[in-house]
């Protein structure tokens, strides 16, 4: 067991970069999503086109071709950023595809009455999304909301190929001093375990003080 | 959306798929011209440097040597993407390189033909992959260090290389590993780079890709000072490209050794007695000058000695 406490400190730091990875892409894919899911229920018709051509183009390609593309292709055209600030971007927008299409699954939930007594009531598009529909729709996709957590912080581990250092890297660097892999990967392994249980409990507890009873 | 004939959806795509395959096979017809560096003259040096390896006189009865030439195969943990050590030509899908051809000799050696499969190994399987016998050795860049030495047995060193620094062309102040503390340093993902970085500049930070070309591209793109690698992959890639050069002599000696079992010390010994004889022989500057040789000038350097290394004794 010598092998992971004398690495005590890169598994720490691998993991805070993970941590942060995820929570930041969280926070961004939220936003992201709910905008997009919103452009995708409006009632102009260009909103909605470019609402769905963002959730296609950005769902059917994978993850570590987008890294690749934003890290190798984007400085040949003269855009550069750090590579964590890089993998944050583009997993937000990735990620940001899937929530979008759970929060839609939500709007569409909220019975059709909400929204026409909203209208009923004076208020516009935005209000009646904002006041009415959106709260409704993001408590009934609580739990799918959480599986995209989730698998936001599996896929920050792809950022591993674009040098950041975050987990799965920190034990691949501890690995190459140690050759001990079993241990070593099953520690990082046990560390997103960790992580994914602290998600899995959150989205539950939410879920239960968000619940609507109809 | 439009109708069209059913023959007339067929025949586009499959039109197009006839077409590349024509491109395909006219692409390996014509592949004497191939960049790939090592490969130069392949496939002819490489019978060659195989006609002449010598065969085992006799094998010890019950050993693994026997259970390999039983099999009529040996089974090699390698790479398949390594320029200049072991890399697979797209063309004629042999595997060219120091390794690849070390590992061609040492299954004539055992066999008495160049039997060879490759199973594609990486730093992180090698140890699994000989302790539970899914490869006979390991030829693969396979540092030797004592932490390994207690999981795999290490016969040689075969070939000892040595980390060098490589800049953009127009980069000055960095000359010597000295000049690394406090830079962006560029090191492939799981290379004995990494410690050694660490080792003479604490405080440089590293950025890893996966892959050489991610490295190189990276350096091009500004995303570090410098890059460290094997100095027979930089001398390779500086050849190609003149944007990047190569800054001073390598600064560590790395040996590489041929995995075996843990605990085999008598295919240890087999191995070890047929690098000396290869040694002796000059065959193994001959399969030198056939790889890294194309890349590096002047003769073969002298071979390191065998149980030189720590963890090799």
């Amino acid at each position: 067991m010598n092998v992971i406490t004398d690495h005590l400190s890169e598994f720490g730091h691998g993991l805070l970069l993970t941590v942060e990875l995820t929570l930041l892409s969280l926070a961004g894919a939220l936003v992201a999503g709910t905008a997009v899911a919103a452009m995708r229920v409006s009632p102009v018709r260009v909103l909605r086109a470019a609402g769905m051509a963002y959730v296609e183009v950005l769902q059917n390609i994978p993850l570590l071709v987008w890294l690749v593309i934003a890290v190798f292709g984007l400085p040949e055209i003269g855009v550069i950023a750090g590579l964590f600030t890089t993998s944050v971007v583009v997993i937000v927008l990735y990620q940001g595809a899937y929530t979008a299409e759970a929060i839609r699954s939500g709007i569409n939930a909220v019975p059709s009455g909400q929204g026409e007594a909203a209208r009923a009531l004076g208020l516009t598009f935005t209000q009646s999304l904002r006041l009415v529909v959106l709260p409704q729709a993001l408590r009934t996709v609580v739990q799918p909301l959480g599986n995209i957590a989730i698998m936001t912080l599996m896929n920050t581990a792809l950022a591993a190929a674009v040098g950041v250092v975050e987990l799965t890297a920190a034990a691949n660097r501890v690995n190459l001093a140690e050759a001990q892999p079993i241990w070593i990967f099953v520690t990082a392994g046990l560390g997103y375990m960790a992580l994914s249980g602290l998600l899995g409990l959150a989205t539950g507890t939410l879920e239960r003080k968000w619940a609507i009873l109809r | 959306m439009v109708r069209t004939s059913a023959r007339k959806r067929w025949a586009v795509p499959v039109a197009v798929a006839a077409l590349s395959l024509a491109g395909l096979t006219a692409c390996s017809d014509g592949d004497s011209g191939s960049s790939v560096p090592g490969a130069a003259g392949g496939g002819g040096k490489q019978d060659d440097l195989v006609a002449a390896a010598p065969v085992a006189a006799n094998l010890p009865a019950g050993s693994t040597m026997e259970k390999i030439k039983k099999r009529g195969q040996l089974i090699v943990g390698g790479s398949l993407d390594a320029p200049l050590l072991s890399q697979q030509n797209p063309g004629t899908k042999k595997v060219e390189g120091l390794d690849a051809d070390f590992g061609r000799l040492l299954a004539k050696y055992i066999i008495g033909k160049p039997e060879v499969k490759i199973v594609n190994s990486a730093s992180e399987t090698r140890e699994a992959l000989l302790s539970n016998g899914t490869v006979d050795v390991v030829f693969q860049t396979y540092s030797i260090t004592p932490e390994r030495a207690k999981q795999v047995a290490f016969a040689g060193p075969y070939y000892s290389s040595g980390l060098v620094i490589a800049t953009k062309k127009d980069k000055t102040g960095i000359t010597s590993p000295a000049d690394l503390k406090g830079k962006t340093v560029i090191a492939g993902a799981n290379t004995p780079a990494i410690p050694a970085i660490k080792k003479v500049a604490p405080d440089a930070k590293i950025v890893t890709f996966g892959t050489d070309p991610e490295c190189v591209q990276a350096l091009k793109q500004g995303r570090g000072d410098a890059y460290v690698q094997d100095e027979a992959l930089l001398l390779a890639t500086a050849k190609q490209d003149p944007t990047v050069k190569i800054q001073g002599k390598p600064f560590t000696s790395d040996p590489y050794g041929i995995g075996l079992k843990h605990g085999d010390t008598q295919m240890k010994q087999f191995v070890n007695d047929w690098l000396k004889q290869i040694q002796a022989s000059g065959l193994w500057a001959r399969t030198w000058k056939n790889s890294i040789g194309t890349v590096v000038e002047g003769d073969a350097p002298q071979p390191p000695a065998i149980g030189s290394a720590p963890g090799s004794e």
